[in-house]
């Protein structure tokens, strides 16, 4: 009798093992688990002769069994891992994307660079609570030229050769300095603006030099503007546009229509100022900038006596060329696809 | 404007470091654009004299010279044949060097030739390489070149256009002794007693000229001139010619004041007259070229003809040449818009009317003539007997006050007053201190400065604006502009972008005959001419942006980019009367069809529509529509350009504001194009002033609604616009939506046979709706789609 139920365990340890590793599914194993060790169970039944044992040899049986009981638990558990494995392999098998392989973008519209770049100039500047303003770019001679200190036959004419239109002494502007006397001319002070647009000067066409480009002005007019608050404008727009770590150079200029004149240079970023094919010396001019003549604010009906202010006028083909890598001015005005779809 | 350091020295103590020196100029506003170190690199080189030439037997391009350092006599087989006995030459000695290049004795054709005799070129000491350099006969034998040249720096100074004072010596030493607090070191005139002539000058054009200094100097011996002055021109960028010459070019890159030697025997009469020219007037200038005048141009001429352009280029007639004994100095003060036109219209630009075009003050030309006659007697012998100077206007000083708060309030920075007027006194104005006042007298070179402004710049460039704090402008920021604040271009640009068309760029200058005849229908007919194109396909402005735009796709299509899709936002110009220009602000879109025909491009215009009725849903535009153009039946008219089965108008209340529409095939084709070109143009002005519209909530339905399709087929050219219209007007209250599902011409259906499909949503507030009633409304908009359009349609 004590032989049989020994015996027994040994078989059932042997066959159990054999049978949970063979099977197939969660359901075999669970009908396994419920046949082998639920109420009707071959363990369970086994268990049930205990008690015919003698008190001596009860105990170690008990133990026995109380043994199988537990490995059995164990070996399900494992095949049930084993099984949830292999499930998950199985689903990779059927179903595979490479991962790998680096599928096209999105395809959208692309911006203008000097879209772009005047989005950057505008955030910065509205930051700074500037107003965009706009003005006609076909000009007459008093807004582009003389009310801003630029008679006839005044040498800056050179440097601005003009396109005349066929109507009476108007013509393409040339910078976007006359949008600064349009606007004293309609605002009083505080003025806070910048005026993009197009700009035209008969210019001979080179990777440069377009007789078409972009142009942003920026006029602020209050009572005590001083030339430190000009300073302190162009380094905070240039270090917002180029980074941080750019530093400024303001250096003496000439401008009709600013007194005192100054230009600004950023340092280059391609070799940090130490002087290389891009710059000049390590740096790059970026604006030209000045205190309002006392005549040109004369000129938008603002009394220079109890007002002041500033002026800044910069190439936006310029900033993009240097901002965005672009090496030839003409590109911007050749809508290339290839170009456009960069940006 | 190059300027020499050697030069420079003589005037200024210049701080060792060129850097330095460069750097702080640029700062003052004096940009430095380039510092060239000369290229002198020689060893062994001296002054010899040229005792005997002689043919070398055997060659037709060399002769063999003798040569004398002093005490030793050797012979030099030179291909050069400028040389005369008794020139003073460089002389490279065997084992002397010329860069890496090794002078030895060689021999030529039998004969030795014992080191070589140098060009400038050769030696690094200027551009002539035409024949061997001649140096100042006064240089001593056998003395190394290095020291009668010692090596010079240049800088490259770009100059403002407002100092013209700036382009010499003088000028830019002023400026240093300025920017490093150092004294300035003039040279000095020698007062020469001369006899008042004014019967030599005569001025006739008293309004080009406002001051003629001249002087006459007898008994001069034209020749080379000195080494040191050779070296100083050729620094400076100037070719020494003669003593003379060289004189009057040393004298203007000093002091900035242009002159001109006459050979005075070669003046009729020896008189001097200044005048126009006549029209049409001959006259052949230093540089050889022959030039035809008009009667607005100024010339110093004698009693018969022209002998100079006035401030512009010298006559060859009266040049100063070997032999010359007798020269009249010329040095006077130009009208600088007459020097300027003139210089423009004869294409002529030189250093001396660069500098007359930007106003040099009268006062430079007496000083400039008594320094050119010292220097003159100096180096060239001669006697000054007579002068003139016809000075009618004297430039008046002016005096202008600046107070100490105004700096300060201008920079942003507190200058010392002791410092402002120390600057203003270094800068060469004679400044006086009052309590908190500077009252300035500008030097009477400098005409640039005439309000409290100017001094402030002064004060500023060499105070120096590192110096000054960066501050930002107090925060009183205009709130009113702010309000209005509007970023309507950049909502247009979102849903563009959005719908896969690329931003394009192109130029407002356009070909007057040209260009495309293609534009929304109320551009004007033709476009707005340039007066003075620079190139004849650039003569007018653009009065629509779809000619550049269906240019732009065809370029694409060259580049193998077919089926671009561009949008552009810009200006156009409409001439609206003789001194109106109109410059609406317009979008346009253009979209190639590279394939699948008819069918394809009709499914383009589908899409541009629906791409314009999504940008104008983000715009507080009222109602915009579209309308079928209706061509005229023989001209396009207006429509020009268009496909007339499938163009539309763009409505705004009624108002049309745009189009949309295919191109006609035959421009398309005509543009080199392959297939189909869809576009659309509309005045973004509209949009712009009605602003973008706020999104406006509404609650969301608490009973369901019901759904049903309709599908249509109608005959003919029916106006989908009135067929929704019957559908919205029966569909009653409870019908919210309708949505256009599918639209199909073709099989099975017959020719003109078109089926349209929608998709209905019927909605209640208060209840939900059931199906009967629905379906009473649907068969309602049944009945009457059959009624009205004779309409096949099932639900």
């Amino acid at each position: 009798m004590k032989q049989n139920v020994v015996g027994e365990l040994e078989q059932l340890r042997a066959s159990a093992r054999e049978r949970v590793d063979a099977a197939g599914d969660q359901k075999a194993l669970e009908d396994l688990r419920v046949g082998l060790l639920g109420k009707k169970g071959e363990l369970t039944g086994v268990l049930r002769q205990l008690g015919s044992l003698p008190a001596a040899e009860r105990a170690a049986a008990g133990a026995a069994a109380n043994q199988l009981k537990e490995d059995i638990f164990g070996w399900i558990a494992e095949r049930q891992g084993a099984l949830e494995a292999k499930r998950h392999t199985a689903l990779s098998d059927t179903e595979w994307v490479d991962m790998t392989f680096v599928p096209n973008p999105v395809r959208r519209g692309h911006l203008h660079p000097l879209t772009l770049i005047l989005r950057e100039v505008k955030a910065i500047f509205s930051r700074l609570g500037y107003e965009v303003a706009l003005g006609p770019e076909v000009e007459d001679e008093f807004h582009n030229f003389e009310a801003l200190n630029i008679p006839a036959e005044h040498p800056a004419r050179d440097t601005m050769d003009s396109f005349y239109v066929d109507a009476d002494s108007l013509l393409l502007r040339t910078h976007t300095s006359p949008v600064q006397i349009r606007y004293m001319q309609s605002h009083k002070p505080p003025i806070r603006i910048i005026a993009p647009g197009a700009v035209y000067r008969r210019d001979a066409t080179d990777p440069s030099h377009g007789s078409q480009f972009y142009q942003f002005e920026g006029l602020v007019v209050d009572h005590d503007i001083r030339l430190s608050d000009l300073k302190g404008t162009i380094e905070y727009f240039a270090r917002s546009l180029f980074g941080p770590d750019r530093r400024i150079r303001i250096v003496g200029d000439h401008f009709p229509f600013t007194e005192p004149s100054i230009g600004a240079a950023v340092s280059c970023g391609l070799c940090g100022g130490a002087g290389c094919r891009s710059c000049k010396a390590g740096w790059l001019e970026i604006l030209g900038a000045g205190m309002v003549h006392p005549q040109v604010l004369r000129n938008g009906g603002i009394d220079p006596d109890h007002y002041a202010g500033f002026a800044f006028g910069a190439g936006l083909d310029r900033l993009a060329m240097l901002k965005y890598n672009v090496n030839d001015i003409r590109l911007f005005l050749e809508p290339d696809v290839r170009f456009l779809r960069q940006f | 404007m190059l300027i020499s350091l050697n030069w420079l020295k003589e005037y200024v103590d210049v701080p060792a470091e060129v850097n330095t020196l460069a750097n702080r100029l640029t700062l003052a506003g004096n940009e430095v654009e380039r510092i060239v170190e000369q290229d002198v690199d020689f060893e062994g080189v001296v002054v010899a004299e040229v005792q005997a030439l002689r043919p070398l037997p055997g060659s037709t391009k060399n002769q063999l010279a003798t040569v004398t350092t002093g005490p030793a006599v050797t012979e030099v087989v030179t291909g050069a044949w400028n040389l005369k006995v008794g020139d003073r030459v460089p002389y490279a000695l065997p084992g002397s060097r010329l860069k890496d290049r090794r002078i030895d004795t060689k021999t030529f054709l039998g004969v030795q030739s014992a080191g070589m005799l140098c060009s400038a070129i050769e030696l690094g000491l200027g551009e002539d390489a035409a024949g061997i350099m001649i140096l100042d006969p006064s240089a001593p034998l056998g003395m190394d070149l290095r020291t009668l040249y010692p090596r010079d720096t240049i800088l490259e100074l770009e100059i403002k256009s407002n100092r013209p004072d700036l382009l010499c010596h003088l000028g830019i030493a002023r400026e240093v002794g300025a920017i490093f607090n150092l004294p300035l070191r003039e040279p000095g005139l020698p007062k020469v007693r001369t006899s008042a002539a004014p019967e030599l000058v005569r001025i006739d054009a008293p309004d080009g000229c406002r001051r003629f200094n001249g002087r006459l100097l007898t008994g001069v011996t034209v020749a080379a001139s000195p080494a040191w002055m050779q070296a100083r021109l050729r620094a400076a960028g100037v070719r020494p010619i003669s003593n003379i010459v060289d004189i009057t070019n040393y004298v203007m890159l000093e002091s900035g004041q242009p002159m001109h030697a006459f050979d005075y025997r070669r003046l009729k009469d020896g008189r001097i007259v200044v005048r126009r020219a006549r029209d049409g007037e001959e006259i052949a200038g230093l540089d050889g070229k022959t030039r035809r005048l008009t009667s607005s141009d100024m010339v110093v001429a004698d009693t018969e003809r022209a002998q100079g352009i006035a401030g512009i280029i010298g006559g060859a007639d009266s040049a100063v040449q070997p032999g010359t004994t007798d020269i009249f100095l010329e040095a006077a003060t130009w009208e600088p818009r007459s020097i300027r036109r003139t210089a423009r219209l004869l294409g002529l630009r030189t250093e001396a009317s660069s500098r007359f075009e930007k106003g040099l003050s009268p006062e430079l030309s007496l000083p400039a003539v008594q320094r050119a006659a010292a220097l003159v007697a100096e180096l060239a012998g001669g006697t000054a007997t007579k002068s003139t100077d016809v000075y009618p206007g004297p430039l008046q000083p002016i005096t202008i006050e600046v107070d100490a708060d105004r700096i300060d309030r201008v920079l942003g920075v507190t200058v010392e007053l002791g410092e402002a007027a120390s600057i203003l006194g270094r800068l060469g104005f004679t400044v006086e201190r009052k309590d908190r006042r500077l009252r300035a007298r500008p030097p009477v070179f400098r005409l640039d400065c005439s309000i409290p402004e100017d001094l402030v710049e002064e004060v500023g460039r060499i105070y120096g604006y590192d110096r000054v704090p960066s501050t930002l402008p107090g925060a009183r920021t205009p709130v009113r502009d702010l309000y209005v604040r509007a970023e309507v271009d950049e909502t247009a640009r979102e849903v563009l972008a959005g719908h896969q068309l690329d931003e394009a760029l192109t130029s407002s200058l356009v070909s007057g005959s040209g260009t495309l005849a293609i534009a929304m229908p109320m551009a004007t007919p033709s476009p707005v001419a340039i007066k003075n194109p620079m190139a004849e396909n650039r003569d007018a402005l653009r009065r629509s942006l779809l000619p550049g735009l269906l240019e732009a796709l065809a370029f694409n299509a060259r580049q193998d980019q077919g089926g671009a899709h561009l949008f552009e936002l810009g200006s156009v110009f409409w001439k609206a009367d003789a001194n109106t220009v109109e410059q609406p602000q317009v979008l346009a879109l253009a979209a190639h069809v590279p394939a699948g025909g008819a069918d394809a491009a009709a499914a383009e215009v589908r899409s541009l529509q629906a791409t314009l009725a999504t940008m104008r849903d983000r715009f507080a535009l009222p109602v915009t529509d579209f309308k079928q153009a209706e061509f005229p039946s023989l001209n396009p008219g207006r429509f020009a350009g268009f496909h007339p089965g499938r163009t539309g108008e763009i409505l705004d209340g009624g108002e049309s504001i745009g189009i949309v529409g295919e191109v006609h095939p035959e421009v398309v084709s005509q543009l080199g194009l392959p297939g189909r070109a869809v576009v659309a143009e509309v005045l973004f002005d509209r949009f712009s002033a009605a602003g973008r519209r706020t999104p406006e909530a509404r609650p969301l339905p608490r009973f369901p609604g019901v759904r049903r399709d309709l599908t249509v087929v109608i005959q003919g050219k029916i106006a989908g616009r009135d067929l929704l219209q019957v559908i919205r007007q029966l569909g009653g209250y409870t019908l919210r939506e309708i949505y256009m599902v599918s639209e199909y011409q073709g099989p099975p259906m017959g020719a003109g046979a078109r089926s349209l499909s929608f998709r209905l949503q019927y909605q209640a507030d208060d209840r939900t709706l059931t199906n009967e009633e629905v379906s009473a409304l649907q068969q309602g908009i049944i009945d009457g789609l059959k009624a009205r359009f004779g309409a096949e349609v099932r639900s």
